[in-house]
């Protein structure tokens, strides 16, 4: 705006001025930067100034402050990547825990069940085991209860045949007389003979 | 090999001594004699033993011996060795003996055969088959 200003007044300075200096649009400028006060040397002057404190302010501030600024930027980059890495790690980690969990869960699950299916099975076994030896020996109990019965009735009655056979052999032998043996005699000889 | 020779020769001095398949008396006295004169003391010992043997297992197999209680005919006696005579195929005499223990019936014994026909062994039996 300031620049349009001067420009407008250049343009009816030079107006009010016709023939003076050079002519064109470059002669304008050269022109309207003089009447600003701004010379050709003076101009040098402060470019090289300039030029030179851009240089020293590049090299001593900029230059250092851009090398930290690009340190702290590729130390945030690197943690940020060490942090990525490690959240990466850390979830890899968590997974891995969390697998080793549920197979170690499972395995546990699989070990109990079959911890009890075999305390399950000796139980069964066990019980099974003690049924048939209980039942052997009650059937050996009773075998043997048996067998005794069976071997005092025998004995019983053998003891019972003996005597009774001893007692009828005593009453023949005291009441048999010649003539009941003699017939006796004679049906045996007619048996023999036959 | 020398009990073998000697009941070897026992026996056939008891078929030397049999005159008509029984024991002659006379042939026994002939073989005495014929061994007393052929053998000496020591031999004599052990065959005389053997022929012993045989003259009285030959005598029993030609006796019957009864044993009866009570009293028993001698026609019945000569009816049980009249029938094994046939049975036995050989002449059998009756040697009766009483014994009342059997309390009734008789038991008659040729050789190693027994019969027994008594009340006492019916009563055992009986025994047995209630026992």
């Amino acid at each position: 705006m300031i620049f349009f200003s001067a420009y407008l007044a250049a343009d009816t300075a030079k107006a009010a001025a016709p023939g003076a200096g050079s002519s064109g649009p470059v002669g304008d400028i050269i022109h309207l930067f003089g009447s600003f006060g701004v010379d050709k040397a003076h101009l040098s002057v402060q470019v090289v100034n300039f030029a030179l404190l851009a240089f020293i302010l590049y090299r001593f501030a900029i230059k250092p402050a851009l090398g930290q600024l690009e340190d702290r930027i590729r130390q945030a980059e690197q943690l940020q990547k060490d942090r990525a890495a490690a959240e990466a790690q850390l979830a890899s980690a968590q997974k891995t825990a969390e697998a080793q969990l549920i197979a170690a869960s499972g395995e546990a699950a699989r070990i109990l069940a079959d911890a009890r299916n075999q305390a399950k099975a000796a139980v069964e076994a066990a019980r099974t085991e003690a049924q048939a030896a209980q039942t052997e020996v009650i059937a050996k109990a009773r075998a043997a209860i048996e067998a005794d019965r069976v071997k005092m009735m025998d004995e019983v009655r053998g003891e019972v045949s003996r005597l009774v056979v001893e007692t009828a052999a005593k009453v023949l032998e005291q009441n048999l007389d010649d003539a009941t043996r003699g017939r006796l005699n004679e049906a045996a000889v007619k048996q023999f003979a036959r | 090999m020398y009990a073998a020779a000697v009941r070897a020769e026992a026996k056939r001095l008891l078929a030397l001594s049999l005159e008509g398949g029984v024991v002659s008396a006379d042939q026994v006295g002939a073989v005495l004699a014929a061994l007393a004169k052929s053998r000496p003391a020591h031999q004599l010992r052990p065959l005389l033993r053997a022929y012993l043997a045989n003259i009285r297992r030959e005598l029993a197999r030609g006796e019957a011996r009864i044993e009866h209680a009570g009293p028993l005919a001698p026609a019945d006696a000569d009816a049980i060795a009249a029938h094994l005579t046939k049975v036995l195929a050989r002449p059998v005499r009756p040697v009766a003996r009483r014994n009342d223990a059997l309390l009734g019936g008789f038991r008659v014994r040729v050789g190693d055969d027994v019969t027994d026909l008594t009340a006492s062994l019916r009563l055992a039996n009986l025994a047995k088959v209630l026992s």
